[in-house]
């Protein structure tokens, strides 16, 4: 298994369902290799399970210099073509997978080259000479490319050293390999794959090229090749993962429509959606006009939307009172001081709370009448599962898989609908019944759909088969 | 498991071909148009980019939003050129030089004013030799210092997690270095106290570290207490330096510089001091020419020198901003990394030179630092030290093993088999190898901005 900034090291939606899989298959040995930013301790949050053996991870952007091992052969000489081919592999509008292939692996069998080759001189005049290419390519989905100057043309020369470093590194032998996101984590696997056909399995929480290209919509002070290149290296890597995987694993039928949409065919597709363990019996809402948020402070999140949804229903029911849970992610902390300031500006006082960080998400939800989402992008948010968990009605966004997720137990509004979500708050938290009532179904849904039981027996047939196939 | 039942295998805008689009667009393409251009107030860039935000704004399904995207990239529009940000350097080496530049000249003076007293209760000898291995010594560990700590975010709460085993580390040289002979003592008390007031002076303690360097100074000019002194000098730095680093103790989840680095580094700065005290006409503060006072301008030439050239790090991507893809390639005498370098050079050249002249007009009082040569050698070694921290610093330590060997080379031949008498000349001729061997290919190097950028400052 193969993750990229998650398990074991930070906490989330992601690591823990690396945890529940892992845990609970545990007839399969399983080799963890994550990729970290580098130059930062690890802290191992999650403890492995016995069938668990974690492994040195890659750490990209670090001072580390690449392994030493690598087969004999190989030329600096031909190491000074790794960069445009790799550039010429990821960043042209369609990619070019056969090329980033043999790049990559080059990369593989050539780690002690790699940075050599990328120091050079040649190197570097090939690189800028494919890339005025690169950057004249027309496409009839894209416009033209920004101009790029020269800082960044070194900064993605910098992304594609790391590339190559990543294609560098040891992968164990194994007879799966399993990478969680269709992005860096697939590197090694692409690599591993050419090298000894070992079956891949990609599962896509989110869509990695989605989030690229909201991150880059959100970074405002971007330049436009800044975000071309960001953009273009993730949907390179996307498509890299996609041409080489056996089966890509999707939560949702809404990820599933974006991997159709790049080109995979429906064959591979086998949609898994997340669970959660299974819930014990439901409490009764407190009725006492609550309102709760589980989430990070992110502006994926849209928390300023909820801000105003809050107010809304607050001039509606002043008895109303919201509580957001969660604290910010990393790095958007100016954003959270700016919801604050906002919550102030709106005179919502303590009928709007934010509480920090729980340790107890389904506890807090099981003293809220109504739990609110107001994302503009989620694949298939934990926070749903556990307020269905605890048989409390969800209004939300209508965005990725929550349609799907919370059909006939909740109210959808589009993202943004500050009226509509407000709305539908209001109509919960006034009529009990009806909120008792898709609280009910929920629950009813979740045990049917999304228990980790689930989850898991669909990996473990899924893995079966792809070891199978290999077998036969 | 549940297999994705979904028909439209298909989606228009991405993969396959319009006409081939099974869902309908929910609403008119001008709303699409609309929702788009005020979420980015431009022509999406790509189909990609316009589904984004019709999923996230406008509430779209995937598949409807790519279809409608697709009408709404426009391949003919013309971007504009743009300079790109610059992101803030996360080094700290200004910093760190002017730490070392302080505590460097602190230790130059200290041994100018030591000198007298030491060698009367020592013998002459005895403290020169003692000198001779403080000094690379203390600049090598100086080098490693700032490689793996002290040139880095959050430098001295680092060197505090590794405390015990840097003290240990230290503590096993210092009685190496005390038994190897009877000067032995001495010059394990120099390089306690030189590291020590590198890491004070970085701590923005150097005045407290001045302070104790003149109360020892003023003890050692008491009859027969050399020895006490110095050692309650080492034990006051030291003791100061701990409490410097653990009051800067603070959780980080930053690490140290790589430790192949770091001694990469100290050999480097080591074979530097070598090659310092490599040159036996210069008596080290002890008769004939009194290389500590000469040495001064020289330090505080490369001292501001340096100060100016890790602007580097920063100036390099800054002139790079903005400036078109077709001369990232291209060098020239104007760009920004050789502006950068050239003007250390004139920095430390100036400087040296205007202060050799004051000191020379001052030698009568200085007791001799007369000799011109002694000056043109120590400018020339602070080149030469300059140019081979730079290379150790864009991760070039190879070569800079080399030059430094070549140098030391030069300077030994000229010690043994040239037989030339002139204060500071083999040291002179050693650091001019070094310069000569360095200089060309950093200038070469260093003319073409971009690609140093591209491949030797980002990627180490």
């Amino acid at each position: 298994m193969i993750t990229e900034g998650t398990y074991p090291y930070a906490v989330g939606g992601v690591s823990s369902w690396c945890d529940a899989i892992i845990g609970g298959l545990p007839e399969i040995e399983w080799e963890v290799l994550p990729i970290v930013a580098g130059g930062k301790r690890l802290h191992q949050n999650y403890q492995l399970a016995p069938n668990a053996h974690l492994l040195a991870p890659i750490e990209l952007w670090s001072e580390e210099l690449p392994p030493r091992h690598g087969f004999l052969g190989g030329s600096e000489t031909e190491g000074q073509s790794v960069p445009s081919r790799l550039l010429e592999g990821l960043v042209t509008w369609n990619g070019n997978a056969p090329t980033l292939t043999d790049a990559l692996v080059w990369c593989r069998r050539q780690p002690q080259v790699i940075r050599p080759s990328f120091r050079s001189r040649r190197a570097w005049d090939k690189y800028l000479a494919t890339l005025t290419q690169v950057l004249n390519e027309q496409h009839d989905q894209a416009s033209r490319a920004p101009h790029y100057d020269a800082l960044e043309a070194a900064r993605l020369y910098q992304t594609l050293y790391w590339v190559a470093r990543t294609a560098a590194a040891h992968t164990p032998p194994c007879e799966v390999l399993h990478a969680t996101a269709a992005g860096w984590s697939a590197i090694p696997a692409i690599v591993h794959k050419a090298l000894f056909g070992t079956p891949l399995l990609v599962t896509e929480h989110g869509i990695f090229v989605r989030e690229a290209y909201l991150a880059a919509l959100r970074d405002t002070t971007a330049s436009p090749a800044r975000r071309h290149m960001s953009t273009r290296l993730a949907l390179g890597l996307t498509r890299a993962a996609y041409a080489a995987a056996d089966v890509i694993a999707p939560v949702t039928d809404a990820n599933a429509a974006w991997e159709r949409g790049l080109g995979v065919d429906s064959g591979r597709i086998h949609v898994i959606a997340n669970g959660i363990p299974p819930p014990r019996a439901p409490t009764p809402p407190p009725n006492a006009g609550k309102v709760v948020a589980v989430g990070r402070i992110d502006p994926l999140k849209d928390v300023q939307t909820m801000l105003l949804v809050a107010a809304e229903v607050c001039r509606r029911r002043p008895d109303a009172r919201f509580e957001y849970w969660g604290p910010p992610t990393p790095g958007q902390e100016i954003y959270a001081e700016a919801c604050e300031r906002m919550r102030e500006q709106l005179g919502l006082g303590t009928s709007f709370r934010f509480m920090g960080r729980t340790t107890d998400p389904q506890g807090v939800i099981r003293g809220a009448d109504v739990v609110l989402m107001t994302s503009i992008s989620e694949g298939m948010p934990m926070a749903l599962l556990e307020a269905m968990s605890q048989a409390r009605p969800a209004v939300a966004t209508g965005v990725g898989g929550i349609p799907g997720v919370i059909r006939g137990c909740g109210i959808v509004a589009p993202p943004g609908d500050i009226h509509g979500l407000a709305t539908a708050v209001v109509t919960l938290l006034s009529n009990p019944e009806l909120a008792s009532r898709l609280g009910r179904r929920g629950y009813e849904r979740l045990r049917r759909r999304y228990t980790l039981e689930h989850c898991v027996e669909g990996y473990r047939e899924l893995i079966e088969q792809l070891v199978g196939e290999v077998t036969t | 498991m549940s297999t994705s039942t979904v028909d439209h295998d298909v989606l228009p805008g991405v993969g396959p071909p319009a006409d081939e689009a099974t869902a309908p667009t929910p609403r008119g393409d001008q709303h699409a148009e609309d929702v788009v251009d005020a979420r980015l107030g431009r022509p999406p860039s790509d189909v990609l980019e316009a589904t984004v935000v019709l999923e996230a704004w406008d509430g779209r399904p995937a598949q409807s939003a790519m279809s409608a995207a697709r009408e709404l990239v426009s391949p003919d529009h013309e971007p504009a050129l743009t300079g790109s940000r610059v992101d803030p350097s996360d080094r700290q080496e200004r910093r760190s030089v002017i730490a070392e530049g302080i505590a460097l000249v602190l230790s130059i003076l200290s041994v100018a004013a030591w000198a007298r007293p030491l060698s009367r209760e020592l013998g002459p000898r005895a403290l020169e030799d003692a000198i001779r291995l403080a000094l690379p010594l203390a600049v090598a560990l100086q080098w490693a210092l700032r490689s793996r700590y002290l040139s880095r975010r959050d430098g001295l709460a680092l060197l505090a997690e590794d405390g015990p085993s840097c003290c240990a580390l230290l503590l096993l040289l210092v009685v190496a270095i005390a038994l190897i002979a009877p000067w032995g003592r001495v010059a394990a008390l120099l390089v306690l106290i030189w590291v020590g007031g590198t890491v004070l002076t970085l701590r923005g303690w150097g005045l407290l570290y001045a302070v104790g360097l003149l109360a020892g100074t003023a003890a050692l000019d008491r009859e027969h207490a050399a020895y006490a002194a110095l050692g309650a000098m080492a034990a006051f730095t030291i003791l100061l330096c701990l409490v410097a680093v653990l009051t800067r103790r603070a959780p980080t989840d930053r690490r140290p510089g790589g430790l192949r680095r770091a001694v990469l580094a100290g050999l480097i700065g080591g074979a530097v001091g070598v090659l310092l005290v490599g040159d036996p006409s210069l008596g080290w503060g002890v008769h004939g020419v009194h290389p500590a006072i000469a040495l001064v301008p020289s330090v505080l030439g490369s001292f501001w020198g340096g100060y100016y050239l890790w602007n580097l790090y920063e100036a390099i991507p800054r002139g790079l901003s903005g400036v078109p893809l077709e001369h990232a390639g291209s060098a020239g005498l104007a760009g920004p990394a050789l502006g950068v370098f050239l003007g250390a050079i004139l920095r430390l050249v100036g400087t040296t030179i205007v202060l050799s002249v004051i000191v020379a007009t001052l030698g009568r009082w200085t007791h001799g630092t007369d000799a011109v040569t002694v000056f043109v050698a120590f400018g020339c070694a602070a080149l030469a030290s300059m140019m081979l921290s730079l290379f150790e610093s864009l991760s070039l330590q190879r070569g800079a093993l080399v030059a430094i060997a070549a140098a030391l080379a030069a300077e030994f031949a000229c010690r043994y088999f040239v037989q030339w008498h002139v204060a500071g000349g083999a040291l002179a001729v050693g650091a001019a190898v070094g310069v000569l061997l360095t200089l060309p290919a950093l200038i070469a190097l260093l003319s073409r901005s971009g690609r140093v950028l591209a491949t030797t400052l980002w990627i180490q």
